[in-house]
């Protein structure tokens, strides 16, 4: 890493030299062009959450990427609504339409209606020319990136200029700037407008705000999270850029299933002299996942994959990622070897990668708004976090309850288990909501009973309707 | 609000200012009986040093109680929270205001109950004199009934406080409540308004006669006369067990009930009879035998059971705790439509707080995972040692051990009890060296190196 980064340097600091003096209006006129601002809706039971995210063009078929944070991992895709995506400085927007997360990059893939193509620029014109030396950025390099302002300044696009203070992979390449440079999401360049990278989610800047109005009152502090300091090296974005999900569900995903991988204390590393490598315990293996089914134990170290010794990072926890965005690199039926510390003796697993099982997000759910209620579908998450055996693992779980609602006041909290309902076990998610559905239907009945499980301990709820 | 355990502690400042206040008040003459001036004779004032295991080392702390001679051969009845296993030395003021050496015998903490012996020798060589008190029945109070309660609230030794029997069976479970320890289960409590501070711990509550109908225990913080005594009828088969065994052996089998209140018509039940079960620990003897969450229990043994008010379920936890370890119970539980019996075989009931030690090399105090404390976090087994404390500084923390951790392995050997754990360590004071632990953070396995 260090000497690759040295190089980096050297390229960068050559690259600064041979230009003239830079025209900044003039590339910026032209690079505000590759980002925009896009609105949309998060569709919940009972209300409708609107949502801003601002996200860089990719394509000439106005595809746009947003950055993992513009949308919670809890929301489901059917659950965004009404895309809409203005171009930097306009008030006015026309539809988009989602297409889902690239799960190694984490990037939301939106498509633009076909009408604002001629007002866009993929940011892939503003890359490095094949066979130029790579763009940087150097140590202390001046960079700028673009921030677009609030909807009620019709995203107007502004300026943000920091140095690089350090170069670091956490796992992918990074560069951390001396403060704010653009908006998650948006692009940085260097003096000569080349792509240096897009800027992430930042660590949160922090800053005080004091009390305007009231005087002497304490101050508040605020994250800013409009503004990024890090940003991810054009290196990591632009292999990744046709990364577009097949499906809006993000599948095929690659599924190992280790669970609860913890990075090795550097101490016990240099007991077991693996200190100048990167390695992590494996805290369970999965029932039924093809690391099981491969021989992985729990608490197994894992030292390298496909042969590769686990790079050491900095900070050591990195490597966690690290090993996520490998398997997230492959295909489900790729085959992965695995190699393990099992107590003192180094064994080689090669694992068939399986399709990961449903995904809570996935899951089939239903509302019942008189009851107060929605149920989900219990998938193979919900039976690892509970503890339960696959096979023993009927019932359905309670996604949402409205607040003051009949189910909320027997006492029934989200996420609890619901393994029974009136009296009858809930084998699957269709009797529940058949279930479900006659009693809702019922305005005769005054009551039912709900087993819910929260905790590992289980209790008796009576719903009262009337 | 739940109530919180009268605290022990006393304030010196209180008590000197009060004797001022005391001298100017007129004495009022609440009992003259001769029983009650036995009974003023043999209240004692305890004072207790017990050894902590906290933040990784052996500390000891100080309490104040209180509690009253049952007999001539000086066995003393406290409450489990002032006198447990964790004292070292046990002080006992005698009504002559004599201080003499006490042991404890024995005690139970589901009960909050606690046996102590006054040191006898001591008591003959120094020519000490003290009386002691009856137990009275408990069973017969109405709400109403006058009754005083004798202690040392405060530090404030030999205080009688006067109120009446505001309700004769008040249930409450805590499962943390004597010093982490559970509480409340098996018995019902006598809530009276006579005023109970920090420091009444243990002490009697009486009617005008004299006769001990209750044990003074706990109080409501910040609330007015809301204070809970064991009543004498609990009592009396605890000191029984006491004396008998030096501890109270309940069986377990694993039901959580739940009051039925008026389910009767969803159940399809006859009025009064049937305790719902509400949950069932996972792995236990009622999990194994097949019973689940939602089931209504109607008989134990033949003995029908009705459980339609929460006043009413630690009496039906009685009766299965009094069943001999490795009974075999014949439950009779209604499930849906259908009715059938269960055979479940009890367990001998243990406390989810395991036994405790402190590593004082290391800065590292830790607590034996107990079944209970296993099924209750929904471990595989009981394997494993919790970390109750390190100290800032020692070796366990410097390692990044923390409070919660469960050390599950010890240079790869499981942590099957705390023999494990104790021997690796006197291996480590012998001849100091690199000590590789493994431990559990919410399921989370990272190694940590103890290093000197």
């Amino acid at each position: 890493m260090k000497i690759s980064s040295l190089i980096l340097v050297i390229l960068g600091l050559t690259a600064g030299r041979v230009t003239g003096t830079p025209d900044i209006p003039a590339l910026w006129a032209e690079r505000v062009k590759s980002v925009v601002a896009v609105e949309f809706y998060v569709e919940t039971e009972t209300d409708r959450q609107p949502g801003l995210s601002y996200g860089t063009v990719v394509d000439n078929n106005g595809t746009i990427i947003l950055p993992s944070a513009a949308v919670d991992p809890r929301v489901s895709p059917d659950q965004l609504k009404d895309f809409k995506v203005h171009r930097a400085g306009e008030a006015a927007s026309v539809p988009g339409r989602y297409l889902g997360q690239d799960n190694l990059t984490g990037w939301h893939f939106v498509r633009v209606d076909a009408s604002l193509l001629p007002g866009l620029t993929p940011i892939t014109t503003f890359a490095a020319k094949a066979g130029a030396p790579a763009p940087g950025p150097a140590l202390a390099e001046e960079v700028w990136g673009i921030g677009l302002r609030n909807k009620d300044e019709d995203f107007i696009p502004y300026i943000m200029v920091a140095r690089v203070g350090l170069l670091q992979s956490l796992p992918q390449h990074s560069a951390i700037a001396l403060h704010e440079l653009a908006a998650p999401g948006l692009p940085v360049f260097n003096a000569d407008g080349v792509f240096l990278g897009l800027a992430t989610s930042s660590f949160g800047q922090s800053f005080l705000q004091f009390s305007r109005p009231d005087r002497g009152g304490s101050a508040v502090i605020l994250v800013n999270v409009e503004e990024s300091s890090v940003f991810h090296l054009a290196d990591e974005v632009l292999p990744n850029l046709g990364r577009i999900p097949a499906s809006v569900s993000g599948r095929p995903l690659a599924w190992l299933g280790a669970y609860g991988l913890e990075p090795l204390d550097p101490e016990v590393a240099q007991f077991m002299k693996l200190d100048s490598q990167g390695a992590v315990v494996v805290s369970e293996v999965l029932e039924g996942s093809p690391a099981e089914k491969a021989g992985l134990k729990d608490r197994d170290i894992i030292v390298a994959l496909d042969g590769h010794p686990l790079p050491r990072f900095k900070p050591g926890s990195v490597v966690v990622s690290y090993i996520d965005r490998e398997l997230a690199r492959r295909l489900p039926g790729d085959m992965l070897a695995v190699t393990v510390m099992r107590g003192t003796e180094r064994t080689d697993i090669k694992v068939a990668l399986g399709d990961e099982p449903k995904l809570i997000r996935e899951a089939a759910r239903k509302y019942f708004d008189r009851l107060g209620l929605t149920v989900r579908e219990f998938v193979y998450g919900d039976a690892v976090a509970l503890r339960v055996k696959i096979g023993e693992s009927t019932g359905v779980v309670a996604h949402f309850v409205k607040p003051n609602s009949p189910v909320a006041v027997a006492g029934l909290h989200a996420d609890d288990w619901i393994k029974e309902i009136d009296g009858v076990e809930v084998k699957t998610f269709d009797v529940a909501v058949n279930k479900l559905a006659a009693i809702e239907a019922d305005h005769e009945r005054s009551e039912f009973v709900i087993l819910a499980s929260r905790g590992g301990e289980t209790a008796v709820l009576r719903v009262k309707l009337k | 609000m739940k109530p919180t355990t009268v605290n022990l502690s006393s304030s010196r400042s209180i008590f000197a200012l009060c004797l001022g206040l005391l001298s100017l008040m007129a004495p009022a003459r609440a009992a003259v009986s001769r029983g009650f001036n036995q009974l003023l004779d043999s209240v004692v004032r305890i004072d207790v040093r017990e050894v902590t295991f906290e933040e990784g080392s052996k500390r000891f702390s100080a309490g104040i109680g209180s509690g009253v001679i049952l007999s001539a051969d000086g066995l003393i009845l406290t409450n489990a929270h002032v006198a447990s296993p964790r004292a070292v030395e046990i002080n006992i003021t005698l009504a002559s205001l004599e201080v003499v050496g006490a042991k404890l015998v024995g005690w139970d903490h589901w009960t909050d109950l606690a046996l102590l012996r006054l040191d006898l020798d001591e008591v003959k060589r120094r020519g000490l004199k003290f009386a002691h008190a009856e137990l009275g029945n408990s069973d017969k109070l109405v709400a109403g009934d006058t009754v005083f309660a004798v202690g040392t609230p405060y530090g404030l030794t030999r205080t009688v406080t006067r109120g009446i029997i505001s309700n004769t069976s008040r249930p409450f479970e805590d499962l943390t409540g004597v010093d982490g320890y559970e509480t409340g289960s098996f018995n019902t409590w006598l809530q009276t308004d006579a005023a109970i501070n920090p420091g009444n711990s243990g002490g009697p509550l009486v009617t005008e006669d004299g006769k001990i109908v209750g044990i003074n225990s706990r109080g409501y913080i910040g609330a007015d006369n809301l204070a809970f005594a064991i009543p004498s009828s609990t009592a009396r088969r605890i000191v029984d067990g006491l004396v008998r065994d030096g501890a109270i052996t309940r069986s377990y089998v694993g039901l959580r009930p739940g009051a039925l209140r008026d389910l009767e018509g969803f159940y399809a039940l006859a009025l009064n009879i049937g305790v719902l079960i509400n949950s069932v620990d996972p792995g236990s003897p009622a999990a194994r035998a097949g019973l689940r969450g939602g089931d209504i229990l109607l008989a134990i043994d033949g003995q029908k059971v009705d459980g339609r008010f929460p006043e009413q379920l630690p009496p039906i936890q009685n009766l299965i705790a009094n069943q001999p370890v490795g009974a075999a119970l014949k439950l009779m539980v209604k499930r849906g439509p259908d009715t059938r019996d269960f055979t479940v075989i009890t367990e001998k009931l243990e406390s989810r707080v395991g036994e405790e030690w402190a590593l004082e090399k290391w800065g590292l105090s830790v607590r034996k995972v107990s079944r209970s404390y296993a099924r209750e976090n929904q471990f595989s087994d009981d394997t494993g040692v919790l970390v109750i404390g390190v100290q800032p500084g020692f070796p366990a923390d410097v390692a990044g051990l923390s409070r919660g951790d469960v050390i599950t392995k010890i240079n790869q050997q499981a942590v099957g009890s705390l023999e494990v754990i104790k021997a690796a360590y006197a291996g480590y004071e012998a001849k100091p060296g690199p000590t590789l632990l493994e431990a559990l953070r919410s399921r989370r396995v990272s190694l940590y190196i103890l290093k000197p």
